[in-house]
């Protein structure tokens, strides 16, 4: 396997249960990358992103993810894995029973800091790299959608994970905020983070281009750059 | 930073607390109950067995100081727990007092006999025991007759195995409840939670991180819940003590201190139980699982 990548997949099949979603899944990230995943409902995104963070178990193939080889990986190192990655999800998933600093604060805690404060200072940081620096005292649903998925993005950051991975976190905004929503995570991957992030969004895909997978019929591929994406058909 | 959460947050928090509490605490209240009825059933038994008794007729002519030395000797057998002289004129007395006349003085003399009152240990009290002290106590030649009620006492103990296995019935099916009543309780607290269970073990915490604060939660709510149930169960007792002084007493330290210690054991680990085992089962599901 490459050295330099963060993840790298060879020859996977990817099930769901025991329905294969995805095969012959071969595919490299490497640091600093930025990565769209597309297809359509149901191709196997989020499967995919799911095997990533180990939510499905890879059944075939090799893979390996920020150092953790997914085909021996062990349920008790799955937490440790996770630390390495910062999942943002479309339904946001937050911790709809305390605030937005308690929402961070347990991700710290529950990854090993037990300065409170250093925790306060981390949380200051990235809720100012999310652009919320004021809403930490908030609950959860006292926030807009686009608010809430900056929550989610800075509490992906907090542990300063070589890998983002965005399922859909446009998918419940408009467009305006999704716009904002992706400079961010573009800006993360300027600053040496890999960022696969999963979308419907072509609208999106055109303006800020990058590398793209594509999910169809099974199968896992490149769309090249220069070729033009056909936006009716993907929209299916 | 480090804000409390809304009023109405809190408010919905604190009445799920509470109304966890007091199903915790009636649950151990009923399992106070129950201890109390194990703890003092043998109590009880002993109790009814030593209020049986019978009595020892004593010949006419036989004289008193004579029928005092047996009742000595009586006294002194390791199966008689007391004893109780019944003269002539005493048992006279009693006999008018229950007929409202002076038969003495109908018939012109006293037909009546002494007798001794023996009033056994609750281990002899059963018809077996009974008959060979009465074969026993038929070898004195001053005793006339040994008069006692068989069907009664055979009755008593009957009854007294019968309870018995009704109680341990009764127990365990009891404890039965009141294990699925906490569970039930503690299951749906944490069912109602299993998303942000998911949503911890995707952000990278272990699965002992994520079930402490549930357990200590538990715990605290085990403790309180047992709290509340002494509460009620020394309120029980103390309306019970004035019915009943004799069998149960708050003064009967040994019982008391079990029983209390027991149900605030009780509820901690019952509750400890229930939620490690809840948190548990939602930690080791699939995404997919935690919709239905």
């Amino acid at each position: 396997m490459t050295e330099e990548a963060i993840i790298e997949f060879k020859d996977c099949s990817i099930f769901q249960t025991d329905n294969l979603i995805l095969s012959n899944v071969s595919f490299t990230v490497n640091p600093g990358e930025f990565l769209y995943l597309i297809g359509k409902v149901g191709s196997g995104k989020t499967s995919l992103i799911k095997t990533i963070n180990a939510q499905l178990p890879l059944k075939k193939g090799e893979a390996r993810v920020a150092g953790y080889d997914l085909t021996m990986l062990k349920r008790k190192q799955i937490p440790y894995l996770r630390r390495k990655l910062g999942i943002v999800f479309q339904d946001f998933q937050l911790l709809t029973d305390r605030s937005v600093e308690n929402n961070l604060s347990f991700v710290l805690r529950s990854t090993g800091w037990k300065d409170k404060k250093m925790i306060t200072e981390r949380i200051k940081n990235v809720l100012e790299k999310a652009g919320l620096g004021y809403k930490s005292f908030k609950m959860p649903h006292q926030l807009s959608g686009g608010e809430q998925q900056r929550v989610v993005i800075a509490r992906a950051l907090l542990n300063d994970p070589e890998i983002i991975l965005a399922d859909e976190p446009t998918g419940n905004l408009d467009p305006e905020t999704s716009e904002g929503i992706i400079r961010t995570l573009m800006e993360i991957s300027k600053a040496g983070r890999a960022v696969i992030m999963a979308t419907h969004n072509y609208t999106l895909l055109k303006k800020f281009t990058a590398r793209t997978l594509k999910c169809e019929n099974g199968k896992i591929f490149e769309v090249d750059h220069g070729e033009e994406f056909d936006f009716t058909a993907l929209m299916e | 930073m480090g804000e409390k959460k809304p009023k109405t947050t809190r408010r919905k928090l604190r009445s799920s607390y509470i109304s966890s509490v007091i199903s915790i605490s009636l649950v151990l209240f009923l399992l106070g109950i129950l201890g109390l009825l194990i703890l003092n059933a043998h109590k009880l038994s002993v109790y009814v067995k030593e209020n049986i008794s019978f009595s020892v007729i004593i010949n006419d002519q036989v004289k008193e100081i004579e029928i005092k030395k047996l009742q000595k000797e009586l006294d002194a057998s390791n199966y008689i727990k007391s004893t109780e002289y019944i003269s002539k004129e005493t048992a006279a007395r009693e006999l008018q007092e229950d007929l409202g006349e002076d038969f003495i003085d109908f018939l012109g003399y006293n037909p009546l006999l002494a007798s001794i009152d023996v009033y056994l240990y609750a281990d002899f009290a059963n018809p077996d025991s009974i008959s060979l002290i009465e074969e026993d106590l038929l070898s004195y030649p001053m005793v006339k007759e040994v008069f006692y009620q068989e069907s009664l006492i055979h009755l008593i103990n009957e009854n007294v195995r019968k309870i018995g296995v009704f109680l341990l019935a009764f127990s365990g099916l009891l404890f039965l409840i009141a294990i699925t009543l906490i569970n039930n309780t503690i299951r749906l607290s944490v069912y109602s939670k299993r998303f942000i269970i998911h949503t911890m073990q995707l952000v990278g915490a272990t699965r002992a991180f994520i079930r402490w604060p549930f357990l200590a939660k538990s715990a605290l709510h085990g403790i309180l819940g047992g709290l509340c149930a002494l509460i009620l169960l020394t309120g029980l007792l103390s309306v019970i003590q004035k019915e009943f002084m004799e069998i149960i007493s708050l003064r009967d330290a040994d019982i008391v201190a079990i029983l209390f210690t027991g149900i605030i054991v009780m509820g901690l680990i019952l509750n400890w139980f229930s939620t490690y085992f809840a948190v548990n089962k939602y930690l080791r599901m699939e995404e997919d699982e935690l919709y239905y």
